[in-house]
């Protein structure tokens, strides 16, 4: 395996151990945690004594869509089997289980991107455009940041469930 | 290796950490910090089921480490979860500063007990 390295540095040895993709899962527990609960802060916040916006600004379901669509997308994305990826090069493979995964998988990330586009949006047209100061705008401010949250959380995941798959290979060998 | 005196320092911990908790819901006469405690009792319940679940010993069987990754999902979703929770309810007014840190606090506690209890005496009942 090493004769066909294209860098110059191995990759180091830590990567493809088992303790480090349960590490991979915990912390994308702990980042999807994070932001689901800045999306409940923001909600909160939005009722509490200290939001002071005159004409009252609240979360309204429109401040919902963006993380509902994240978590959709990042629910697709890990529920799919990552071995039948590339399953058309096996034989075990027929009508093109691969094609569809890859529809499914892009339907995914297209929620996860959308979502992450969405609350831009939100925070842009609802929070920026009127001119709305600080502790307003953390309504917005933290849904983006809720988002971007669900996003890494959902790339840490693949790619520890990826590294799974190459541990589990190199052990059946 | 792990003997009385472990048991000992465990409990006294744990009673700090309950202490913790309860104090600051009782010092500021607001109880939505005890919600600290049900997330850490909850928290190491996933991995004990979804450990159940599966055969962590089949390779070959792909559909057993989902389960798994689940509950671990679910453990580093908890955990965050102790201490998402009163930064949210100190950032939205609904508790002090003081109960915050104090139920924090406390919540590690318990928590870090519950897990060095299983990670002290889980090795004998195996045997």
């Amino acid at each position: 395996m090493s004769s066909h390295r294209l860098f110059r540095f191995p990759k180091p040895a830590w990567i493809n151990s088992a303790n480090t993709r349960t590490a991979g899962v915990y912390a994308a527990g702990a980042l999807f945690s994070l932001g689901f609960y800045l999306m409940i802060d923001c909600a909160v916040f939005s009722k509490s004594a200290l939001n002071g916006s005159d004409p009252p600004v609240h979360i309204t379901f429109v401040d919902w869509i963006p993380g509902i669509c994240s978590a959709l997308g990042m629910l697709v994305i890990n529920s799919i089997d990552k071995s039948r990826l590339s399953a058309d090069s096996f034989s075990y493979s027929g009508n093109g289980v691969a094609w569809k995964a890859r529809l499914v998988l892009f339907l995914g990330f297209a929620l996860l991107a959308g979502g992450l586009a969405g609350s831009v949006t939100v925070l842009v047209l609802k929070y920026v455009v009127r001119d709305y100061i600080w502790p307003t705008l953390w309504l917005g401010v933290g849904n983006v940041i809720a988002n971007g949250l669900v996003m890494l959380s959902s790339a840490v995941l693949w790619v520890a469930q990826n590294m799974e798959d190459e541990y589990t290979y190199n052990l059946a060998l | 290796m792990a003997g009385i005196k472990t048991i000992i320092g465990l409990s006294f911990i744990l009673a700090i950490g309950f202490l913790l908790v309860i104090l600051s819901a009782a010092l500021y006469k607001n109880y939505l910090t005890l919600l600290v405690v049900a997330t850490y009792v909850v928290a190491p319940l996933p991995n004990w089921i979804c450990g159940r679940a599966s055969n962590p010993d089949d390779f070959m069987e792909s559909s057993g480490s989902g389960v798994i990754d689940f509950g671990r999902f679910l453990t580093g979703f908890f955990v965050v979860m102790g201490i998402a929770l009163p930064a949210l309810l100190y950032h939205s007014a609904q508790i002090y500063g003081g109960a915050m840190v104090m139920s924090i606090i406390g919540g590690l506690l318990i928590y870090g007990t519950i897990i060095s209890f299983t990670l002290f005496f889980q090795e004998e009942q195996e045997f």
